[in-house]
């Protein structure tokens, strides 16, 4: 391991530490009274919401919006498969650590015949071909199933949208990623790609968000902590969770909901 | 006993037919419901097909009518903005209430008739229904496109007087009524009411055709 992979690595504990002490420390404050999820650190959240949004409308979208206007969609599609398949040595890990073993198997297999036949990641044939469609977990997820509770939710300045239990994903995704064992000037430019091409697949759903959001930083949260409910359950999750809106409203009016 | 055994079999054969005739009315009572609360779903679904076909061929006020049609007859828009403004609702007066419900369904439609506009094949497909707590139900469907994965459209319905009505729109696990509910309660925190209000004909504006 060089130098710069121990930066690397100690630079992303020592953000989860500050960001668990940070978190933890704010927990004893006052809920606000807003509705919806709680966000026991809005003020420093808002601050770094605000930081990214300036940065992103001077910068990374500019940017997006110049490589989707470039480059034919065929070849962004190829840029996402590869670096969407060099991140999927995570997802098998945590298939396995969540104790999907059929998933995790077919997720291998996936990895292999597109790290092969797909030329490196670049053709996704697995789905293509041979129905072995793509999944999404993450150690934040496996910390769910394990029963972890998601913790302060937290807008980390260039990452966006997180929590103190998600956010410990930077750890193995950052091992299991190929790239942490080369040491070469070329990755430079390889990961500035794959900040601009994920910036470019965020175009339509970023368009829409400031098309519908009267409250931009909340609507973000609230989408993003519905989402991980969402991924955590593998897309079904237990219909009781949307009940709580109402129950709060039916206890606020006496135990009746119904206006004519 | 032989006579003892032959009444015995017709006896439970009685009882067997009383509990056939009782669970098929059940059954059917079942599914009777189940299809009457797809009913408002399956309209609004049928609309939407409808304006996306006809994007190119209509003007926006023309979609909007029809949307506005459909929206008024198969949401409850009341129970939505009591939910949506959580406590703030018990303070406003009653014409502030409706007001802010009309403004609501325009909100709702005009959104609507912006984002469904244009036709690839796409179609919705029912899934199942689960239920919830208080008579409330979740009616699962999903749009299915030529080009791309499929979109999960779940829908929360309640009774209403009768009649079935959508009170929540959950597409791929965001559920818009509490995405709404923490947006607008953020803002009359921050900025007050009639800043949303402000705000939400802004949105209106901005979803019409330039």
């Amino acid at each position: 391991m060089t130098g710069s992979h121990l930066f690397s690595l100690s630079k992303h504990l020592i953000l989860i530490c500050i960001l668990s002490v940070a978190t933890g420390c704010a927990t004893t404050q006052t809920p606000d009274s807003t509705a919806g999820n709680s966000d026991d650190i809005e003020s420093a959240n808002r601050v770094f919401f605000n930081v990214n949004e300036t940065l992103d409308k001077h910068l990374m979208k500019p940017i997006a919006e110049t490589y989707v206007d470039m480059t034919p969609k065929v070849v962004r599609t190829s840029v996402t498969n590869f670096f969407d398949n060099l991140k999927y040595l995570n997802v098998i890990f945590n298939d396995f650590l969540q104790g999907k073993f059929t998933q995790g198997v077919n997720d291998s297999l996936r990895f292999l015949f597109n790290s092969t036949l797909g030329i490196g990641g670049i053709f996704d044939v697995a789905s293509n071909d041979m129905n072995l469609a793509k999944n999404e977990e993450d150690f934040g997820q496996t910390l769910a199933t394990w029963g972890f509770d998601e913790g302060s939710y937290l807008y980390i300045p260039l990452m966006g949208p997180n929590t103190v239990r998600d956010v410990t994903d930077q750890v193995p995704s950052t091992f299991l990623n190929p790239f942490f064992y080369v040491t070469s000037t070329v990755l430079f430019p390889i990961s500035a790609l794959d900040v601009i091409n994920k910036r470019a697949n965020l175009l339509e759903a970023s368009n829409l968000r400031d098309e519908a959001a009267i409250d931009p930083y909340a609507f973000t949260r609230e989408a993003f902590l519905q989402q991980r409910d969402y991924l955590i359950y593998d897309g079904n999750p237990p219909v009781a969770g949307y009940d709580d809106i109402f129950t709060e409203a039916e206890e606020e009016s006496g135990g009746v909901l119904v206006i004519e | 006993m032989t006579t003892k055994i032959n009444s015995l079999q017709s006896a439970l054969k009685f009882l067997f037919g009383i509990y056939l005739i009782f669970s098929v009315n059940l059954l059917y009572a079942e599914s009777d419901q189940e299809t009457a609360m797809q009913v408002p779903v399956n309209q609004l679904h049928d609309a939407l097909i409808n304006i996306m076909k006809t994007a190119d061929s209509s003007s926006f006020e023309e979609r909007y009518a029809l949307m506005e049609n459909i929206i008024t007859k198969t949401f409850n828009t009341a129970l939505i903005s009591r939910v949506v403004l959580s406590r703030y609702w018990k303070s406003l007066d009653e014409k502030t209430k409706n007001d802010f419900i009309a403004l609501f369904d325009r909100l709702t439609i005009s959104t609507y008739v912006n984002r469904f506009d244009s036709y690839d094949d796409e179609s919705f497909k029912f899934l199942s229904v689960e239920p919830m707590k208080k008579e409330r139900f979740l009616v699962k469907t999903e749009l299915t496109q030529k080009n791309d994965d499929p979109v999960s459209f779940n829908y929360i319905v309640q009774n209403n007087n009768g009649e079935w009505k959508i009170i929540s729109v959950i597409a791929n696990g965001i559920n818009d009524l509490s995405l709404k509910r923490a947006e607008y309660s953020s803002v009359i925190k921050d900025q007050g009411f009639s800043a949303l209000i402000e705000n939400m004909k802004q949105k209106i504006s901005d979803l019409q055709p330039k």
